[in-house]
């Protein structure tokens, strides 16, 4: 299989090329009458990155398409606006403790690129000062976060307690976690003294989530349906390959009861707490609500640049920069939701090195300057890490027991390497790996509980190998064990020839705990749906002189969610059929009344649906 | 030439078992004709509802030349329909200005004798209403002048975020979904079973898997 992916990559990058006759200018000032490219180009997306070898390992792949020459060339791997940017792309994060202050705005932005250990937000002692330890010294370039360390650090208070846990949209008593039935103990531990060793949990969800149930303070949601949002060009957009391209929702019902879209949440915060960009200069507060923060914010006074690159202008007439439009969201509306700019041929190829595009890109803040984006095939920004650790560096230094682990992990030209929690498993006892993915019907849904989609996949089941399961005296529906290091699972097997003999794998986010979202305690997600989460721990096992080490890639500190070791065997037939751990069903909330008629039917326009 | 037949063409090559087909049809025709499509226990232990249109996964060979397969499934809109002359009441008929299958469902009486002739098993029970239900190749929705052009097709066409589904009249040579079927050799399930569905697939044809399989002997 290697090969022959090997093979058709050489061919089609050698012998299949392809010429488009689009004149364009490099930033050298060089002319040509024509594009070049290959079909080749691959896309590595969750699974490699939920390895904590993941980011070497896609790092490695962008490396090979570089060497092919299909990067951003007809049928190669094109860019999307607001990429390509410069290595390091700006800005940076905080870099020391001083810079968070009582009362007082943070003077940057939160997140950023490290560019170098300088860049750590770290103190004095090289310790983490984010209670996630993203950007420290054990996850460096840890961009999006760590939150499936967030519980549990607060929890034994490394790097220190908190008073507030405040979570949106991430149901982490449940399949958000690693580690599950821990995580939910630790939501729920008291200190010798009684108090709670998290006191305060704040949790914003639309449905009766297993998180819901650990909450001090619910505020709740809406759905997609009844809120606007956007998908900006200042986040990440829907862009294709010949321009920018954002999108919004609008609300097609208003909220039921006391819902209130999070955005509206967050914008009333951050007026009550009078943060800077929501204030005017006479201390009253500059947005209403969300839709108007939404039209009316620009990146800096009068920069013409905001959220969403369409219709701007006071009557619309220009697009991506210009000066806020009060008819934005109805404009939005008109057009299905989105805008698109397509940018002109001679600027949709090879936009590192395309003299046009990178003028226009400066002039939308998509980037700081004009120099050519080179391709790093060599990492100066990882060798900077590197050196710190072994010595040669000026600055910060990794603190002694994390310099070994610095100096191996960030080599600046990519390499393979088993997992950390592989190297740290007994592989004769755990034979095989367990992966899991999200059922397709139900890929964007935060309630695959709702009465139909719940008839796709009412329960799931551990997807194995004919042959492994054979081995292990297993039948297609046998109630069958599932034992990593850390834990135990009891769930259904179903045989399949569409995996790989050394691999197992489930849907994820099926299972639920008893009695949540709405269901029945008898529903089948409870009784028969399981996580795979129990088996999958958050951090690494203990190893001498480490401390405890998140379960993540030492580079960018994405969870290792696909790195658990597992063996299966068969339940004794006086098991119960039903799948194991269980949790008891919470108390229904007061004023939630449940949902138990033997008949649903939806008529759109009439009765209570209207 | 030959009689309009409005029917759907599925391409097998593209459909990758999303089931937007399936829960836009629920979401369209539970406020059509038929009234609306009941769930049962829709909260509790085994749901179950009438559905239209649902699809079902296959594997198809043995690991490492495994394929799976997702196939779509709803009434094929045989030129001859068995479910039609076996109903005691007339309700099952075969529309003669486009070919759709339909249920007169103030005639149907609930007994079920169709669902037991197709041999498709795409008929669907309405357990709360006590009629039968069916695929009404969105009837409500294809001539309906009110729509912009392009949004007159079934509700699951417009849905598949693949494009992997076609609609119009398979006998106009004309059409986009006639010459859709000649181009990728779309094929009628079961010929044997001589019901003539109206409904075409598109096999799966894939050089990657080829090459993997050693059928294509130049790139192994």
């Amino acid at each position: 299989m290697i090969k022959s992916l090997a093979h058709e990559m050489g061919m089609m990058g050698r012998e299949h090329s392809i010429e488009l006759p689009i004149a364009w200018t490099d930033v050298f000032g060089n002319e040509h009458k024509t594009v070049k490219g290959n079909p080749v180009a691959f896309h590595a997306m969750r699974g490699l990155a939920a390895h904590s070898n993941g980011f070497q390992s896609i790092r490695a792949l962008s490396i090979l398409m570089t060497l092919l020459g299909t990067i951003d060339v007809p049928g190669g791997f094109r860019h999307k606006a607001p990429y390509p940017k410069h290595i390091p792309p700006f800005p940076t994060p905080p870099n020391h403790p001083d810079a968070v202050q009582p009362n007082t705005p943070l003077a940057g932005s939160p997140l950023g690129w490290p560019a170098s250990p300088d860049d750590l937000f770290v103190d004095d002692e090289g310790n983490p000062v984010r209670i996630d330890k993203g950007f420290s010294w054990e996850h460096p370039l840890s961009v999006h976060g760590l939150l499936h360390n967030v519980i549990t650090n607060a929890w034994r208070g490394d790097p220190y307690h908190i008073d507030t846990l405040f979570i949106f949209m991430a149901n982490l008593a449940w399949n958000s976690s690693m580690n599950t039935m821990q995580t939910r103990d630790m939501l729920k531990d008291k200190q010798a003294n009684g108090e709670y060793k998290i006191p305060f949990i704040i949790v914003s969800d639309a449905f009766q989530s297993e998180m819901v149930e650990f909450a001090d303070l619910v505020l709740p949601d809406t759905t997609y349906l009844e809120r606007h949002d956007v998908m900006s060009m200042l986040d990440r957009p829907i862009s294709e390959y010949d321009g920018p391209m954002d999108s919004v929702r609008i609300p097609i019902l208003p909220p039921k009861g006391e819902c209130r879209p999070f955005q509206e949440v967050i914008v009333e915060l951050a007026g009550r707490l009078k943060l800077p960009v929501f204030m005017q200069a006479d201390g009253q507060r500059k947005y209403k609500n969300y839709p108007d923060f939404i039209l009316n914010y620009e990146t800096e006074p009068g920069s013409g640049i905001g959220f969403l690159s369409g219709w701007r202008g006071r009557d619309g007439e220009k697009s991506m920069q210009g000066e806020p439009n009060p008819k934005q969201w109805e404009m939005y509306e008109k057009n299905n939701c989105y805008f698109h700019h397509k940018i002109p041929p001679e600027h949709q190829y090879l936009r590192n090195v395309n003299k046009g595009y990178l003028e226009w890109a400066k002039k939308l803040g998509f980037i700081k300057s004009v120099e050519p984006i080179t391709i790093q095939l060599y990492s100066e920004v990882l060798q900077h890490f590197r050196l710190a650790a072994q010595g040669k560096r000026a600055g910060r230094k990794p603190p002694s027991h994390l310099r070994k682990r610095i100096e191996t992990y960030f080599d600046p030209l990519p390499f393979y390497y088993e997992p950390l929690e592989v190297q740290l498993s007994d592989k004769n006892k755990y034979p095989l790996n367990a992966i899991t993915q999200r059922p397709m019907a139900m890929y964007h849904s935060w309630d695959s509980q709702n009465a139909w989609l719940r008839q796709i996949h009412t329960h799931n089941y551990l997807f194995v190998n004919t042959k492994t399961a054979s081995e292990n005296g297993i039948k297609d529906d046998d109630w069958i064990w599932i034992e990593s290091m850390h834990g135990k699972v009891r769930c259904m097997c179903r045989l399949t020839e569409a995996v790989e003999p050394g691999t197992v794998w489930t849907w994820n986010a099926i299972g639920k705990a008893r009695g949540t979202w709405g269901l029945t305690n008898r529903a089948n997600e409870s009784t028969k749906g399981f996580l795979l989460n129990h088996l999958i721990s958050e951090e690494l096992p203990q190893q001498e002189g480490m401390g405890h080490l998140s379960n993540s890639d030492p580079v960018t500190g994405q969870a290792g969610w696909y790195d658990v070791r597992v063996r299966i065997y068969k339940a004794d037939e006086e098991t119960p059929k039903e799948t194991w751990p269980q949790c008891e069903s919470p108390k229904t909330p007061p004023g939630v009344k449940k949902r138990t008629g033997l008949w649903q039917q939806y008529f759109a326009g009439k009765g209570k649906f209207k | 030439m030959k009689k309009k037949q409005l029917a759907l063409a599925i391409d097998l090559n593209v459909c990758v078992g999303c089931h937007a087909c399936v829960t836009s049809c629920k979401q369209w025709n539970t406020s059509g004709s038929a009234g609306p499509l009941a769930d049962k226990r829709p909260y509790d232990e085994d749901p179950t509802g009438t559905f239209f249109n649902r699809v079902q996964t296959y594997e198809v060979g043995e690991y490492p030349h495994t394929q799976v397969v997702h196939f779509p499934k709803s009434c094929l809109h045989c030129e001859d329909p068995p479910c039609v002359p076996v109903c005691p009441t007339g309700a099952s008929y075969k529309r003669k200005e486009d070919g759709i299958v339909l249920v007169d469902y103030d005639k149907c009486i609930g007994c079920g004798y169709c669902s037991w002739a197709c041999p498709w098993g795409v008929r669907e029970m309405d357990e709360k209403n006590k009629v039968m239900t069916k695929c009404t190749l969105c009837v409500d929705r294809v001539y309906d002048e009110a729509l912009p052009e392009s949004e007159r097709k079934p509700a699951c066409v417009l849905a598949c975020p693949t494009n992997a589904r076609f609609f119009g009249d398979i006998n106009d040579p004309a059409s986009e979904i006639a010459q859709a079927i000649q181009e990728n050799d779309g094929y009628q399930l079961m010929p044997e079973w001589e019901t003539n569905p109206s409904n075409y697939y598109f096999s799966r044809k894939n050089k990657a898997y080829d090459a993997m399989t050693g059928k294509d002997e130049a790139a192994s």
